[in-house]
């Protein structure tokens, strides 16, 4: 009888573990989601080289305009980048967002190239070849992007590509606003 | 390193499995051996004590065949189950799946899955059917081409629009602010060039507004002809970037989306895509199948007299097949006025259907009509009696055919 008990095992396992798996998928919680601590707080240390030879590296001085700014990690080995790209150009173009371009673990030249093809909506771009600005920001890949309100303060943190959902519900909003 | 560990791995196991199956059979001989030692063991010391006189001669005797009982069975016993399991499969069928199993999927691996193999990728597969395989044409030296094109006809919307597609290749499928120009100056020369309508759409699909990119294909859709080649991915790509918008996907069929307006505006809808349709036959007036598609787009319509007049277009470039008159005659005979007689275009028509199909109905009760009004009735009599005779006896016009022959009589 016990014997019996023990071939249950394996199939007992097999059920509590398809349990959890339909209760991770049925429960509505995003798998991808890992928050951020950033919002609500002051935006990181800005200390980034120039992406575009010949201008001044970044600092905190460009966070804290009194004007809102987006901050935009990015790469020109990174695709879903490509996907957002277009939506960054016609931030700056259509919406007069400023925004803030970090080439992340991208050569500079790669990235400059990058930029060329696709158009460059970047008011200032750095380039963060080794990842340090990455590390300050808690980036966990690219593209991430942070709304960061005139005085200074991380507003929303996307990590991902943003979509046209999210420049509709969100950025175009937020532009408006803390302007 | 990793296929040797695998490979190594697999060999451990397809021995532990083939170890014991192979052993089963010798062991079991070794077993009736040992059994067999042991009772002719026993029979020698029972001879022993009953020489040495320990055993009366009797229990001796009595032992002794308890003994050689034993040894028969124990051989019975080992016969039975090695006939048994050596009938057949059972005794080849395991080692046997043992060694196909692995070898099989080795087979399997060299021939589809090792990694040395060439690349079979998708846009390899796509354009297999195309005249020429082995010449693949890179993105670069579409990029080139089409440079060289347009410095050769800077104004030429082909020539632009193909341009903006290779940038859009060459940027993965991102239209960059280059592509965006020469698409503009494509659609500056001819503004509804598709390609560069589509490409504007997605470029306004990728920019944020989708709504834009879902109207101005939808306009693009309306505007192709019925068999565009580039319908099915537009629909789909509409649906797309509408599912992808949070916006509701439009059907995919052009009728099925016409259902969500209301009848007046439906009707308006396709007239005018048939107004379009023929106002770009004026410009290509050697489409033969394009007439065929407005006639009977007309046809359809209710206007038999441009239906009429599309298919004597089509028929002028070259004469039209039987089902193709029959539509022909019926626009024609649509236009005939209750109790007037068929008109000599129509009598035309109908007399060409007859001649390429004596029995057909509607050629014999029209011509029959015809020839009615022109006074000459035994004529009118043979062709309604022949139809009269071809006519089912349910069929509901034999009152009103039998009656007009009575007329004629």
């Amino acid at each position: 009888m016990n014997r019996r008990l023990l071939f249950l095992l394996p199939l007992a396992t097999l059920a509590l573990m398809a349990g959890f798996f339909a209760w991770s998928l049925l429960a509505g919680r995003d798998p991808a989601s890992i928050g951020s601590v950033l919002v609500g707080r002051p935006a990181p240390r800005l200390d980034v080289k120039p992406l575009r030879e010949g201008e001044p590296p970044l600092t905190d001085a460009l966070l804290k305009t009194g004007k809102p700014v987006i901050v935009n990690f990015f790469a020109s080995w990174c695709t879903p980048c490509l996907a957002e790209h277009p939506l960054f150009t016609r931030l700056a173009e259509r919406d007069g967002a400023v925004i803030i371009g970090i080439a992340w673990k991208n050569k500079p030249d790669e990235a400059r190239t990058w930029l060329k093809r696709l158009g460059d909506p970047y008011k200032f771009a750095g380039a963060d070849l080794e990842g340090r600005a990455g590390l300050d920001w808690g980036l966990s890949g690219v593209p991430e992007t942070y709304l960061i309100d005139g005085q200074g303060i991380v507003r929303r943190h996307f990590r991902g590509p943003i979509t046209e959902r999210d420049l509709n519900e969100t950025i175009l909003p937020f532009l408006k606003g803390a302007k | 390193m990793l296929e040797f560990l695998l490979a190594l791995l697999t060999t451990a196991t397809v021995g532990a499995l083939l170890v014991p199956l192979l052993r089963v059979s010798a062991r079991r001989t070794e077993r009736l051996d040992s059994a067999l030692a042991i009772y002719r063991d026993q029979l020698a010391e029972i001879e022993r004590e009953r020489v040495a006189g320990a055993m009366p001669e009797a229990e001796a005797a009595a032992a002794r065949i308890e003994v050689e009982r034993r040894i028969l069975g124990a051989a019975n016993a080992t016969d039975a189950t090695a006939h048994a399991e050596s009938s057949g499969i059972h005794r080849f069928l395991p080692p046997a799946l043992a060694l196909l199993i692995p070898l099989l999927a080795l087979g399997v691996y060299l021939q589809i899955g090792r990694p040395g193999l060439p690349a079979a990728p998708f846009s390899a597969q796509r354009t297999a059917p195309h005249p020429n395989p082995n010449e693949s044409v890179t993105v670069e030296q579409m990029l080139a081409h089409a440079r060289a094109r347009v410095t050769e006809q800077p104004n030429d919307p082909d020539a632009n629009a193909a341009l903006g597609e290779a940038l859009v290749l060459e940027a993965d499928g991102t239209v960059t602010p280059d592509a965006l120009k020469a698409f503009d100056k494509a659609l500056a020369g001819r503004p509804d060039d598709p390609r560069a309508q589509y490409y504007r759409g997605l470029h306004e699909a990728q920019s944020g507004d989708s709504r834009a990119a879902v109207a101005r294909w939808q306009a693009l859709e309306a505007k192709s002809a019925p068999d565009a080649p580039w319908l099915g991915m537009l629909r789909s790509e509409i649906a797309r970037i509408s599912r992808a918008a949070g916006m509701p996907v439009p059907t995919r069929d052009q009728v099925e989306a016409m259902q969500n307006l209301d009848p007046a505006q439906r009707q308006q809808a396709i007239r005018s895509m048939v107004e379009g349709l023929d106002a770009k036959m004026k410009e290509n007036p050697g489409d033969r199948a394009g007439w065929l598609r407005l006639a009977n787009a007309w046809k359809v319509l209710g206007e038999n007299a441009r239906a009429a007049d599309a298919y004597a277009r089509g028929d002028a470039l070259a004469p039209l097949d039987t089902k193709t008159l029959t539509d022909w005659a019926e626009a024609h005979i649509r236009q005939i006025e209750p109790g007037a007689a068929p008109s000599p275009e129509t009598v035309a028509v109908l007399q060409r259907l007859e001649k390429a199909e004596p029995r057909n109905a509607l050629a014999l009760f029209y011509l029959g009509a015809a020839s009615f009004a022109a006074g000459d009735k035994p004529e009118a009599l043979k062709r309604w009696k022949t139809l009269l005779a071809l006519l089912p006896a349910d069929a509901p016009i034999r009152a009103m055919l039998e009656e007009r022959i009575k007329a004629a009589e």
